[in-house]
């Protein structure tokens, strides 16, 4: 061996020991590929990815690559390689970054880097292998081994892989997904829809906001069509979630939603009308409730807490200020004018408690006559969401009321009642066992 | 905790730091804690009373602790001996008797009481389910947590 | 805050410490710091006061102002100290020489302390962190009073 030959443990004189190219390698059924580093963005175990039925078979589902969706292709079904069935386990693959976007590949097993000589590659013999000849670059060997070097930018931008997962007769094979399963009626795209709004909005579809999801995704799907009908931006989860947000949400209550509310009150036992209004943001809900309460029960006193995981929002709503015309004719006999515009006067601030707080973590309030919770627990994950609402019965006195937001509903009637005033729906704690008043 | 609460912590912190040691001071981003054991080697625990009820937590661990005394005392301390432990007690006092001056002026009455310093070899602060703002500071001789948990008085 | 004990002094009127008949003001230390003690001791005995007594809480404060009298000349005084607070301690050793010169020095310095203390009869209130230049301005004029 002469001292030219460096690098590579190829024993074989005469041949170039270079390494212009570097590989990631893996197996695929009993056979060595190699696929130059430069498309390899990063080497994953799959064992969270959402597994879609039905999509062109070889696309095994999508994964959620840090907020990125990519599609997963199983490579062995593609090649029509021999491939075990998804069984739950975790499988190791590789991340490509492609002209046309990432994607995530499924392999038997990774192997590692190599470093060869790109003046070793051979071309694909015709007969070679199993895999198109047109998706293969060539051949190289290393340390005995023969890897076959696919040419993943030309596999990958066929029609076949490029098209979107068709919809098709669902089954609800979906054992690889947390939390819950679509119903029957739900495709894989709605599959597809739920997790990107989860994923980059933090918004869990349950079967409390389900009938707002199903007519809002239908009407998304029509407006946008089968070919681009994923979500594929937190700009994209707004546009969608747009129409499940409360009436009046960041911005004070209009007349007729606080009369609504106004409405649903009753008269407290006690001498102060306690309130909890989590995810009170800015604070436009909290104030729009503390005037309420003001006006319907002058002779009472009020205390609000109102709490928010927004530090940077709930920090100015103590001392919000705002323009006169930002806040409707009703609610101005109790605001003072100041410097840089309107705020509350002290009789209503003075009556709220703004605090820097997670609602999961342990509370501290008294008995309660109210909740306001809008738009709230749909974004909170399934046990958090059933743990707070349970909460909230805890928490309140027996018919005290609780509020949702607009599109979200509890199926409960042993433990709430659902009442109506003016369009507004709310909930009433009924305490089981206990004789309560009935309201209407 | 409320909101009227938090920047009294937080810029007292900063400037007592600032002035003691003489240095760049960096704030981190606030975050809530649900519970609060110290868990940096060196804590120093302030009680808090008044129209609330709580205490401030401040927690590091021993090479800050002795770098920061080092510096406060203008001679290099070896390890965290009495005059170390005394001193770092005295920064976490002048902290939060800033703080609660600051809120006495902003219409908050709070009191405290005298601090007690908590280092690995009696470290018998428990844990309570209470949850704690979550100040991260960072100065040339390390990181150190303040942590306050308040309650306002039923 | 920088530690200047040892430093020569650069003015050429006599050290703060001492007075004109060139004896030094006898200075009672109390605060349940030793670092903040140690601080106090540095400040003053660069300006030759000297340090007579210490005590780490307002009882033992008083016990010494007692012990001592009528030889100390000032006090410093904590306010936050386990057994006896500062404000209590400065009562009582008021009630027991009226004229006793006693500075507070405090992290806290909310309004309502200061104006109680100084009302109480505390010559002056100094808000900590310590100053040097800041205690020995505050002291001397605490020791015309």
């Amino acid at each position: 061996m002469n001292g030219a030959d460096t690098m590579s443990r190829n024993g074989t004189t005469g041949e170039k020991t270079g390494t212009d190219f570097k590989m990631v390698t893996f197996s695929l059924g009993g056979k060595d590929y190699g696929i130059d580093i430069m498309k390899v963005k990063e080497i994953v175990k799959y064992s969270d990815y959402t597994y879609v039925p039905n999509a062109a078979p070889f696309v095994r589902g999508v994964y959620n690559l840090r907020g990125e969706i990519i599609s997963v292709i199983d490579l062995r079904i593609m090649f029509n390689l021999p491939a075990p069935q998804s069984s739950g386990e975790i499988q190791e693959g590789l991340i490509l970054r492609l002209a046309g976007g990432d994607m995530g590949v499924i392999v038997d097993a990774i192997h590692g880097v190599v470093s060869v000589s790109s003046e070793n590659f051979q071309p694909p013999h015709p007969l070679f292998g199993d895999v198109n000849i047109k998706h293969v670059s060539g051949v190289a060997e290393n340390s005995g081994r023969l890897y076959i070097l696919l040419d993943v930018e030309k596999i990958f931008s066929t029609e076949e892989v490029s098209r979107k997962p068709e919809p098709q007769v669902p089954t609800v094979d979906v054992a690889r997904t947390k939390e819950r399963a679509p119903a029957a009626e739900d495709g894989p795209e709605t599959a597809f829809i739920e997790e990107t709004l989860r994923t980059f909005r933090s918004f869990f579809v349950g079967p409390g906001n389900r009938e707002w999801y199903r007519s809002r995704f239908l009407e998304w799907k029509a407006q946008r069509g089968e070919k681009d009908l994923q979500i594929t931006s937190p700009a994209e989860a707004d546009l969608f979630l747009a129409s499940f947000y409360s009436t009046d949400s960041g911005r004070f209550w209009s007349r007729e939603l606080a009369d609504a509310f106004s409405g649903l009150l009753e008269k407290p036992a006690g001498k102060t009308v306690t309130v909890w209004n989590p995810g009170c943001g800015k604070g436009f809900e909290t104030y729009s409730i503390a005037a309420a309460l003001v006006e319907k029960f002058p002779d009472r006193g009020i205390k609000i807490w109102a709490h928010d995981i927004d530090l940077l929002a709930v920090s100015t709503a103590p001392n919000l200020v705002f323009p006169q015309a930002d806040a409707p004719e009703y609610l101005r006999s109790h605001l003072v004018q100041g410097k840089n515009g309107y705020s509350f006067k002290s009789a209503i601030k003075d009556r709220i408690f703004f605090e820097y707080h997670n609602v999961l973590h342990d509370s501290v309030l008294p008995e309660l006559d109210v909740v306001v919770a809008r738009d709230l627990v749909s974004f909170l994950k399934d046990a958090d969401r059933k743990k707070l609402i349970e909460e909230f019965h805890e928490r309140l006195r027996p018919m005290g009321l609780l509020l949702l937001g607009t599109h979200e509903r509890i199926d409960d009637p042993v433990r709430w009642k659902r009442v109506e005033n003016k369009g507004v729906a709310a909930y009433k704690k009924i305490q089981p066992g206990v004789e309560g008043e009935n309201e209407e | 905790m409320r909101v009227e609460y938090i920047n009294p912590f937080v810029e007292s912190a900063y400037n007592v730091l600032k002035e003691v040691l003489d240095c760049p001071v960096t704030r981190g981003e606030l975050y809530l804690k649900s519970a609060s054991t110290p868990v940096l080697g060196v804590a120093v625990l302030v009680g808090l009373a008044g129209d609330v009820e709580g205490r401030v937590l401040f927690d590091m661990n021993r090479a800050t602790a002795v770098a920061i005394a080092s510096t406060m005392n203008g001679e290099e301390l070896q390890k965290l001996d009495e005059l170390g432990k005394a001193t770092i007690t005295e920064l976490a006092n002048m902290i939060t008797a800033q703080a609660v001056t600051k809120l006495y002026e902003l219409g908050f009455r709070f009191d405290l009481t005298p601090p007690a310093i908590f280092t690995g070899d009696n470290m018998e602060v428990s844990t309570s389910q209470v949850e704690a703002l979550i100040v991260p500071m960072e100065v040339p001789q390390g990181k150190l947590e303040i942590n306050v948990a308040i309650r306002e008085r039923a | 805050m920088k530690l200047m004990g040892g430093m020569p002094n650069l003015n050429e009127k006599r050290p703060l410490g001492l007075r004109d008949d060139g004896t030094p003001y006898r200075v009672l230390v109390v605060d349940d710091s030793m670092f903040v003690i140690k601080q106090i001791n540095q400040i003053l005995t660069s300006e030759s006061f000297s340090i007579v007594a210490t005590a780490g809480d307002g009882e033992e404060g008083l016990e010494k102002y007692k012990e001592f009298f009528p030889n100390i000349d000032l006090v410093t005084m904590d306010v936050t100290m386990p057994k006896m607070d500062g404000l209590s301690a400065l009562e009582k050793i008021l009630e027991f020489d009226r004229n006793a010169r006693v500075v507070m020095v405090s992290a806290l310095g909310k309004e309502d302390l200061v104006k109680r203390a100084l009302m109480t009869g505390a010559k002056n209130y100094i808000v900590k962190p310590l100053d040097r230049k800041k205690v020995l301005e505050r002291i001397a004029t605490s020791l015309k009073l």
